[in-house]
């Protein structure tokens, strides 16, 4: 099967993250996920695109946020672009869930879920275009 | 047909929240707000009925998280109920069933309330 993919620019605004995760759920059906994967698939979409919006872009409406959705026969891959500012792969400290139940607070989770849902998160800077990229990769089956 | 729809009721003494549909970055303010209306309000026993919750994001969860300590140091509590099974795969993931009582239905939550209610 040839690989194929997609893709979808968004405005940095909260008000779309309904319409990316209601695509990425839609993307993992079709990749041949079952509806609770695609449901973990939609949430970590969900987490990524809102880092972006609100830490990235700090808030702010009128940049862009792309998203690449490419099928491959092992996985389904979603790349999320964007030109704010870049998080590295050294930078990601994951929160100690034992620890949030011990000192509730809030903040902090959405990493966690990414990471806990998908098979692989990369941040990254992509190659072509310079802009910075986080990368969701759940394999099928 | 909005994000998010919440309807407050009060049953047996307890605050019964039941939020409609999305919770996310985008209406979690919605949510916050009604949840901090109950608090301020003296009501320290919260029911989250998710009955029709379809989804619940981090920035969700941080609204609960936010609340839990202030709720249970006036000797309530923020119970749930009703969690369809990808927010309860949420909650569960980040260990959040170990902190919150999670019931099946509502009945159970509300009997399971009846010693902490406040008038």
């Amino acid at each position: 099967m040839d690989h194929a993919q997609f893709r979808l620019v968004i405005p940095s605004q909260t008000r779309y993250l309904n319409l990316v995760t209601g695509l990425a759920k839609r993307a993992a059906l079709v990749a041949g996920m079952d509806d609770a994967t695609a449901a973990k698939v939609s949430i970590a979409v969900d987490e990524a695109v809102t880092n972006v919006i609100l830490h990235a872009y700090h808030g702010e409406g009128e940049h862009s946020v792309e998203l690449e959705v490419r099928f491959t026969e092992e996985a389904l891959e979603i790349h999320i672009l964007h030109s704010g500012q870049g998080i590295r792969q050294d930078q990601v400290v994951l929160p100690d869930p034992k620890e949030y139940i011990k000192h509730p607070r809030k903040g902090g989770l959405g990493l966690l879920l990414m990471s806990r849902f998908m098979d692989e998160v990369r941040f990254q800077e992509d190659g072509g275009s310079g802009r910075n990229e986080c990368c969701l990769i759940k394999k099928i089956g | 047909m909005a994000d998010l729809s919440i309807e407050v009721q009060e049953v047996d003494g307890v605050a019964v929240i039941l939020p409609a549909g999305f919770i996310n970055a985008h209406t979690v303010r919605e949510f916050e707000d009604a949840m901090e209306s109950l608090v301020k309000a003296g009501r320290y026993t919260i029911l989250l009925n998710c009955r029709d919750l379809s989804y619940i994001s981090s920035a969700g969860l941080g609204a609960i998280m936010g609340l839990i300590e202030t709720v249970r140091e006036h000797g309530g509590d923020i119970l749930l109920s009703n969690l369809q099974e990808n927010v309860f795969a949420i909650f569960d993931t980040l260990g959040f069933t170990q902190l919150y009582r999670v019931f099946s239905d509502q009945g159970a939550a509300l009997a399971a309330a009846a010693p902490e209610r406040k008038g």
